[in-house]
């Protein structure tokens, strides 16, 4: 557990290199960020602080909401590949926000798009669980799931010409390009809430492990342990999917990496990936903005060239044997 | 010093969160249509059942008197005068059998049209099909106008349309010669934009309003995706957007809260001009009124 409190010392230098760094210059940086006043007209203040610093934080937040839904995912399915959008929980966010607004119950952006995403996020995560009879068919449901309500979505944004139910579509793309400061405060709470309820069924998500039966011989349910790690993985998938979109990959990736770092403890394990994934999605989104100035590079591809290394690393140190 | 930084820190959060929540309402400064410039041609064309499916084809074909030979039109042809006239694109692609269903005899495309496929249908169906020249700029109307009536089999309506555009001089009115204006693509609240450089279209038009593209300035492409803080430092005076674009970003509200925009004089000003999305790009009878609306829009945003 050393080595993940030393990597989690190392997010504070990253956040700051990450200020630092950008599509444009901005005269003497680092006494632009260690200056003791703001200056509301300066516009390296205003690139630093009101542009990259939201980004910033929403990459360290977000990073660490998807880390701990892929442990969390990959935990109540027992199966290493399982991530939310095997499980149907992404799909069933993007569904919940198109249905909020071509209903004009919620516009794209507010708080109400969360609460509809977590509404969608849950609704078809319980709905995939309630199919499944085995760990595997769980899987199988998820990706079938995902797919009925991918088709949906794809069907109502082409039927209804309205161009901010068409903007969803974009949201495959995932992008931390647009991120509002009044998202912070969503993803913060979320982060808050989810490595709260996370932290304390930990030990119960161990158990999972042993298999089924071996759970129910100690007078624990399964499925319940089960029910209560998908809700809480649907808030989070419903805060990230709601802000930035569709970020894929770091999900599944984050845990195995924090696997081999500090074991397969759920207690530990929860806090290595949401610090695996902060530094990935910190690391990913710094390169895109900052690589080929000024455009903005799609963060899947970063995230991919930031996270399968690290993933091959891992398990290839991790010295499984091939049988 | 940690403790004086981190305070530092939360104060640069905290005005960011208030600067972020506050908002103020004023009108949109919006241009939905504009008059398009017409003919009255007496010479009847050699085509007499036309789908005219490149950018501003059916406007040019109406504005020099032959609506009645257009069946069908692309979904992007949006003059209040073509209304009657059947759509035949889904979104931007073609509809090879609702094309065949109305038994034209010419068919006008550009190098967007598509897809390949659906082209090929047609010309297997042996319908005549001419190609297009697209125009990005105001010097390339002419050549539009000139091959549709050629295409047509109207050459002259053509000329007598290019005296009639070439007569009227744009009104434009008087703005500062220094004004900075950026035109941006928008699509979404969760998308990255793209800023307009040199060859976007927007170019052309900003600066025949005496203005400066600060995109067509900087960068070489027609459309540029763009991190927030390098459209920040451009700094444009006025933006320029689509209608349908600004929508999909909550509108004006909307567009001024997100991070770039909201830093530049433009986005603290609010002085956005939406422009209807095929009108500001159709190059066409209607683009002369469109310079002028455009020059008295800008006025009207520096002024409020």
């Amino acid at each position: 557990m050393k080595k993940i409190y030393a990597l989690a010392s190392g997010i504070p230098l990253l956040l700051l290199l990450a200020l630092a760094i950008g599509a444009t210059d901005v005269n003497q940086v680092w006494s632009a960020i260690f200056a003791f006043n703001f200056n509301s007209e300066s516009l390296d203040d205003q690139i630093i602080w009101q542009i990259r610093a939201p980004r910033v934080i929403a990459a360290i937040l977000i990073g660490a909401i998807l880390g701990i839904a892929g442990a969390l995912s990959q935990a109540a399915t027992n199966n290493p590949l399982a991530d939310p959008a095997l499980l149907g929980t992404t799909a069933g966010a993007a569904a919940g926000v198109v249905i909020g607004v071509s209903t004009n119950l919620v516009s794209l952006g507010s708080f109400s798009a969360v609460i509809a995403a977590a509404v969608g996020a849950m609704l078809a995560t319980v709905f995939t669980f309630w199919l499944a009879r085995s760990a595997l068919q769980l899987i199988i449901m998820g990706i079938s799931v995902s797919a009925i309500l991918t088709a949906s979505v794809g069907i109502a944004i082409s039927l209804v010409d309205r161009s901010d139910l068409r903007s969803i579509s974009f949201w495959s793309l995932g992008s931390l390009a647009l991120i509002a400061p009044s998202d912070l405060l969503i993803l913060i709470a979320v982060v808050v809430i989810v490595l709260l309820i996370a932290f304390k069924f930990s030990p119960q998500l161990d158990l999972l492990s042993l298999g089924d039966s071996a759970v129910r011989h100690i007078g624990r349910d399964p499925q319940r342990i089960r029910l209560i790690a998908f809700l809480t993985l649907s808030l989070a998938v419903a805060a990230s999917v709601s802000t930035v979109g569709t970020i894929a990959f770091l999900a599944l990736a984050a845990p195995h990496i924090a696997r081999f770092i500090v074991g397969p403890r759920h207690r530990n394990l929860l806090i290595a990936s949401a610090v695996i994934g902060s530094i990935i999605l910190l690391l990913a989104d710094t390169a895109a903005r900052s690589i080929a100035p000024p455009q903005d590079l799609p963060i899947g591809i970063l995230i991919a060239l930031c996270a399968a290394p690290l993933l091959i690393l891992a398990l290839k140190k991790g010295q499984v044997q091939w049988r | 010093m940690k403790i004086v930084r981190l305070k530092v820190a939360v104060i640069a959060i905290a005005i960011t969160l208030v600067s972020g929540c506050a908002t103020q309402i004023t009108a949109v400064e919006e241009i939905s249509t504009v008059e398009s410039i017409s003919i009255t041609s007496t010479v009847p064309p050699h085509a007499t059942r036309v789908i005219a499916l490149a950018n501003g084809s059916a406007e040019i074909i109406s504005a020099m008197g032959y609506r009645n030979i257009l069946i069908g039109r692309d979904i992007a042809s949006s003059d209040p005068a073509l209304e009657s006239i059947e759509i035949v694109t889904s979104g931007h692609q073609i509809i090879p059998e609702k094309i065949l269903s109305l038994s034209p005899d010419l068919i006008l495309i550009d190098d967007a049209t598509g897809p390949k496929a659906a082209l090929d249908a047609l010309k297997a169906a042996n319908i005549e099909i001419v190609m297009i020249s697209q125009a990005w700029t105001l010097s390339e109307i002419d050549r539009k106008i000139s091959e549709v009536a050629l295409a047509i089999g109207a050459p002259a309506s053509g000329v007598m349309l290019q005296e009639a555009i070439a007569k009227q001089s744009a009104d434009v009115a008087s703005i500062p010669a220094d004004t900075t204006i950026a035109f941006l693509y928008l699509r979404g609240a969760s998308a990255i934009y793209l800023i307009g450089g040199k060859g976007s279209g927007a170019d052309s038009l900003i600066s025949a309003i005496g203005a400066i593209d600060v995109g067509a300035q900087s960068l070489a492409n027609p459309f540029n995706p763009m991190t927030s803080e390098a459209l920040a430092r451009l700094n444009p005076d006025v933006l320029i957007v689509m209608s349908k674009g600004l929508d999909s970003v909550g509108g004006v509200d909307g567009l001024v809260g997100l991070p770039g925009i909201a830093q530049t004089t433009a986005g603290k000003n609010r002085a956005v001009i939406s422009v209807d999305d095929s009108l500001l790009l159709s190059f066409g009878p209607r683009t002369p009124m469109l310079i002028t609306a455009l020059a008295q829009s800008v006025q009207r945003v520096l002024n409020q």
